[in-house]
């Protein structure tokens, strides 16, 4: 027990060094990095060579992965909004006709894309930051540069390309999954009937288009950040560690800032 | 010929201090010196995979250091690399050994690839393992997918990253022995870095020790061995009393 | 598709391997959780550990919860906008801000985040322990891992997140504030006078409750998949993985039943 806890008294300076390592440059070198990994990225989709098939592959890991899990996470989600809804309808105006409506507005302009990316920037970043990581660790990236083939080029525009696409699939499902559970809580806790509740005439366009476009910006916010922390790790398995970590949490605050400026223009452009 | 000059490279704590170093055409150069030498990074850093801050490689008379990734890709085709840690992909052992061919030379055909491919194999004793996955294979067979992989170019340069490290004795023998026999044929200039020193001195022609970021030493393996330095005297007969 | 099973019993065979391994994960976790009420009841807690990881999480979450929370806070607001202009619903503004805040999005917003940063942080820490068999070199000296490493940052990752989750409502409601009066003229006279009267005690301690529940769901996944790492770098990395993921369908599930137990 003594010297366990000398053991960590010893290192206690070091956590506090690396608390008050200048915060602001840290984050303008994150932020120039994560600017770099993009355009890199973008300039790969267009111009890369790299090999048949990966991008499926990944497609296939990415939405085979996080199905089930989006799946059930969004039925949650979808019983707790209406549940809450429906709720606050009673308190203000107890009359339930309209709030089928309104939630699939809601549902379908932001929450299925921006509740539904957090659960899925868990599953999906860590997973890729880890994979990245380990071949960081490995020398995995070494030996691709060695062959004249870029990480970004090789690795990252796959996973960006599949985390795109399948990010979009895995939430329009999975809001699918969440307005039926969010159904099934409307009728028995309210005695809203279906097909009071199944009523679009509330949904426009303008939500159809900013609801994809969010699914579209945090798939590809969770592949690049996710990308670049498994890119930049550093030492052996407690690097690949944090830069999981790192990943999610990357991811995460990402898709909010996101959010903030999407529905910032969403407001002002694809008004209600 | 490989030259560098006067590298300076540090990440947080400086790591090179100031190298400078001279491989000759068809040597068998061995870097040793004790863990956190800086020997490895001194070889990704001739391979162009990390930029030193300061100082400059040349490798046939030609400056590399901040040439960008592209320009790169023209030098890595006469460099083979072993890795410390094998870095396979997790693919099979036939398109490991394979990769660097096809991403770096277009214009070979897939069956004198595959040809080129079960040629290495054979040479390293691991016959018909092209669909075998890396990660079923044992340490010593990595490693030696490790040297096919970087001698299938038969490039000018070859270099080594640990190749026998946690390897027993009798692989690690025959993987020395296999450098040595590949260089030879090849007529390829290789720096091996390694700790396992004896076995690395009965292949190396040329032996540069290594310490705190500095080469501390440069000569002939019979010049390491009469050398009075009180570092290389201590570290090359695995003394424990001394100045390390 | 790797193992070999073919035709139609393929898919039903995938779904028993996967119900059969969450039923062993929860039982592994449930047995944990035992261990650790055994060895918190009479405290035979190391105590600086304990200290030490409160000081650890907090700080290393805390700046990044709360830009979580004030964005989010003025997120709610902006979703809020076209509804309370179509149906001019100013006064209702504040409270059903407020009201969200507590209930749902304070707590389930920081429990993902605090999942993230220090459950993640806390999965990869025990498990490069794992792998680098320093759990053993702590048995080989006769000390309990469980007691001296799991229950010190159980029992910080509950009370933490409890104790952020409250400063998160708070910002949260700041963050919204500012937006109410940016976007909608509503300012914070009117935003709070509207809301207080019908807000009650009990919808602030049905958040506080459930970011105590999520604290438990995040401590004991995190903390169970660290010490069952195995397999080097890459061992961890998969143990992170499976752990926020494990750790973040808990949350779910818990914030599932509780909404619907305490209304």
């Amino acid at each position: 027990m003594t010297t366990a806890t000398a053991e960590s008294q010893a290192s206690e300076p070091d956590d506090l060094d690396d608390v008050e390592e200048s915060q602001l440059e840290f984050y303008a070198r994150e932020i120039k990095d994560l600017v770099g990994v993009f355009s890199r990225t973008l300039y790969y989709c267009v111009r890369g060579k790299r090999e048949k098939g990966d991008i499926a592959a990944q497609m296939y890991a990415i939405g085979n992965g996080s199905m089930f899990f989006m799946c059930v996470t969004m039925a949650f989600i979808g019983a707790i909004v209406a549940y809450q809804m429906g709720l606050q309808t009673k308190k203000i105006i107890p009359d339930m006709s309209l709030l089928g409506a309104t939630f699939l507005k809601l549902q379908v302009r932001d929450l299925i894309a921006s509740v539904g990316a957090m659960p899925l920037a868990t599953r999906v970043g860590a997973g890729i930051a880890a994979e990245i990581g380990s071949m960081v660790v490995t020398e995995q990236t070494d030996a691709l540069r060695m062959s004249a083939a870029d990480p970004v080029d090789f690795l990252v525009v796959p996973r960006f390309i599949a985390s795109v696409i399948m990010g979009t699939v895995v939430l329009c499902v999975g809001g699918g999954v969440g307005i039926f559970s969010g159904m099934l809580v409307a009728m028995v806790s309210f005695d809203v009937n279906p097909n009071t509740f199944l009523n679009f005439s509330m949904l426009t366009s303008g939500d159809v288009i900013l609801g994809l476009l969010k699914m579209v910006t945090y798939g590809g916010t969770i592949a690049i950040v996710s990308s670049q922390r498994g890119l930049r790790t550093f030492g052996g398995s407690e690097g690949v560690g944090i830069a999981t970590t790192e990943a999610v949490v990357g991811s995460l605050f990402g898709i909010i800032v996101w959010q903030f400026i999407l529905s910032a223009i969403g407001y002002v452009l694809l008004p209600a | 010929m490989i030259k560098v000059h006067d590298i300076h490279l540090s990440f947080k704590k400086p790591v090179l201090r100031g190298v400078s170093l001279e491989v000759p055409h068809e040597c068998i150069y061995a870097v040793i010196g004790p863990g956190a030498a800086g020997k490895s990074v001194l070889l990704k850093t001739i391979a162009g995979l990390l930029t030193p801050d300061t100082g400059q490689v040349w490798i046939d008379g030609e400056e590399v250091t901040f040439h960008d990734e592209l320009k790169l890709a023209e030098l890595r085709k006469k460099i083979g690399y072993l890795f410390q840690n094998y870095a396979l992909f997790d693919k099979s052992v036939g398109d490991n050994i394979a990769f660097p061919l096809r991403r770096l030379f277009g214009n070979i055909g897939e069956d004198e690839i595959k040809e080129r491919v079960a040629e290495r194999l054979m040479r390293m004793s691991l016959p018909g393992f092209e669909d075998r996955n890396p990660n079923s294979l044992s340490g010593g067979q990595k490693k030696r997918i490790g040297v096919a992989r970087a001698t299938i170019m038969r490039a000018p340069y070859i270099l080594y990253d640990e190749p026998t490290a946690g390897l027993d004795p009798v692989t690690s023998q025959r993987i020395c022995n296999l450098i040595r026999d590949e260089a030879r044929e090849q007529r390829s200039t290789v720096i091996v870095v390694s700790s396992d020193i004896q076995r690395l001195l009965s292949i190396a022609d040329r032996v540069g020790m290594m310490l705190h970021g500095q080469l501390i030493f440069d000569g002939t393996v019979d010049e390491a061995f009469a050398s009075a330095n009180p570092y290389v005297h201590q570290f090359i007969r695995g003394e424990t009393e001394g100045p390390l | 598709m790797s193992n070999g099973t073919s035709g139609a019993l393929a898919i039903p065979e995938r779904v028993g391997a996967t119900l059969l391994g969450i039923a062993g994960q929860a039982g592994g976790i449930a047995i944990m959780a035992g261990q650790i009420l055994r060895r918190s009841a009479p405290w035979k807690v190391d105590r600086y550990e304990f200290i030490r990881n409160m000081y650890r999480m907090g700080v290393k979450s805390l700046p990044i919860l709360a830009a979580t929370a004030f964005f989010t806070g003025a997120i709610m607001v902006i979703q809020a906008a076209p509804l309370v202009i179509r149906y001019n619903a100013r006064s209702f503004v504040g409270w059903s801000a407020i009201y969200t805040t507590f209930r749902e999005i304070g707590p389930l917003l920081m429990a993902l985040m605090f999942n993230g940063r220090v459950g993640a942080n806390n999965t990869a820490e025990l498990g490069t322990m794992a792998v680098t068999e320093q759990l053993d070199a702590l048995r080989a000296l006769a000390i309990d891992p469980i007691a001296y490493l799991v229950v010190p940052r159980a029992i910080s990752i509950v009370i933490i997140l409890t104790l952020l989750c409250v400063i998160g409502d708070f910002l949260a409601i700041v963050g919204a504030m500012g937006m109410a009066s940016f976007m909608l003229d509503v300012n914070w006279m009117l935003f709070l006078n509207s809301s207080l009267p019908r807000l009650e005690v009990w919808d602030f301690a049905v958040g506080v409750i459930k970011a105590f529940l999520f604290g438990i769901m995040i401590a004991l996944n995190s903390c169970y998949y660290g010490l069952s790492t195995s397999g080097g770098a890459p061992g961890v990395g998969r143990a992170v993985n499976a752990s926020v993921v494990a750790a973040a369908s808990g949350v779910f599930i818990a914030d599932y039943l509780s909404t619907f137990i305490m209304d």
